[in-house]
């Protein structure tokens, strides 16, 4: 039975391409890298909500997992297993393992990211980014990337109480800043 | 749920996109940092050997030549035994610990700020490795917590090996 994470992705396990660049095909991992980069950029992006970090999460996730792949025993979806890579790599950059790749938040910490069709995505968007951090990455895994509480809180490695609360704070801060609690 | 803003929330939540394609093409800087799959490379003891037998050679420290050296990416050691025994290896944690002596002698001649930003690295991978530790405790099967905590593992020997290599050039020249 899948579990919430693997569930929302739906779509068919390049199971070829995986085994493939497990062999040490590099073409094939680019292939991998190319269906799922913009997923890994995209939580990379708003569990930093920093453009550069976020493409240096990403390129530092690609690179752990290829490092890692011959010990994906796909006992999770390939993307799951790849997400919490990313997860794990954005929370090694904040307590500063890679210190050498720090770069400097920007002014406002906002994402510069925006839909530029519409106003309102990126409203919620920067009222995202501005969350604390607690609250603002169990949002991203939980809220948008489908991750459970309970691997939500292992990833992050705190209690599932903490994580659940953190979601209803988040939730809470977003309804404020977006203005929902008045209508 | 009860809260009246809580579905037009999720509405917009569950609108956002999950795919951002990054604003530039990433790959050249992923591919340049892949080897061809070396599972099996240079045993880490025989790396942790390497810089033990460089730290015997004696010599001066120029100090503007090892700032040079830090500052210039590190050749990596590039070691990731397939199976990760060495935490439990007598003569590995024996190598490892005399490279630890070494590394710290040579901190000791470094300047303070090169020396303090050092000791910052080394806590933030000791506090990262004892973290995924009390992880894997309480999920010891998970293969991705293992990997990150043997990356910890060799991220910490990087760090003394680095630290040895760069005084060690600068000795042996002069």
């Amino acid at each position: 039975m899948l579990r919430a994470a693997d569930a929302m992705d739906a779509a068919v396990e390049p199971v070829e391409l995986i085994a493939a660049a497990a062999g040490g095909d590099l073409a094939a991992f680019e292939q991998l890298y190319r269906q799922f980069s913009p997923r890994v950029y995209g939580l990379c992006l708003r569990l930093t909500g920093q453009r550069e970090a976020a493409e240096d999460c990403t390129q530092e996730s690609f690179v752990a997992a290829w490092r890692a792949l011959t010990g994906f025993e796909q006992r999770s979806r390939f993307s799951t297993w790849l997400h919490r890579i990313a997860v794990h790599t954005v929370l090694a950059r904040r307590r500063g393992l890679r210190v050498a790749h720090e770069v400097a938040e920007s002014a406002t910490g906002l994402p510069e990211v925006a839909d530029p069709g519409s106003e309102a995505p990126l409203d919620l968007e920067r009222a995202i980014a501005a969350l604390p951090d607690g609250a603002r990455h169990v949002l991203v895994l939980v809220g948008l990337y489908g991750f459970s509480h309970a691997e939500a809180a292992q990833t992050l490695g705190i209690a599932e109480g903490t994580c659940k609360a953190q979601l209803h704070r988040a939730r809470g801060l977003l309804a404020a800043a977006l203005g929902l609690e008045m209508s | 749920m009860n809260d009246p803003w809580a579905k037009p929330l999720d509405e917009r939540l569950a609108n956002l996109p999950r795919d951002i394609a990054p604003p530039r093409n990433l790959w050249p800087g992923i591919a340049g940092r892949l080897q061809h799959k070396p599972h099996r490379a240079r045993p880490l003891l025989w790396a942790a050997a390497a810089g033990l037998a460089g730290a015997c050679v004696a010599g001066a420290l120029t100090w503007t030549v090892l700032k040079e050296r830090l500052a210039a990416p590190a050749a990596p050691v590039a070691v990731r035994a397939s199976s990760f025994d060495e935490p439990h290896n007598p003569s590995y944690v024996a190598a490892r610990a005399s490279l630890e002596v070494t590394f710290r002698e040579r901190l000791r001649l470094l300047d303070p700020a090169t020396r303090a930003r050092i000791e910052a690295s080394l806590a933030a991978i000791r506090q990262a490795h004892e973290d995924i530790r009390q992880a894997l405790a309480s999920d010891p099967g998970s293969p991705l917590l293992e990997q990150l905590w043997q990356s910890t593992w060799h991220d910490e020997l990087d760090l003394y090996d680095n630290v040895v290599r760069a005084t060690q050039t600068t000795m042996t020249r002069t």
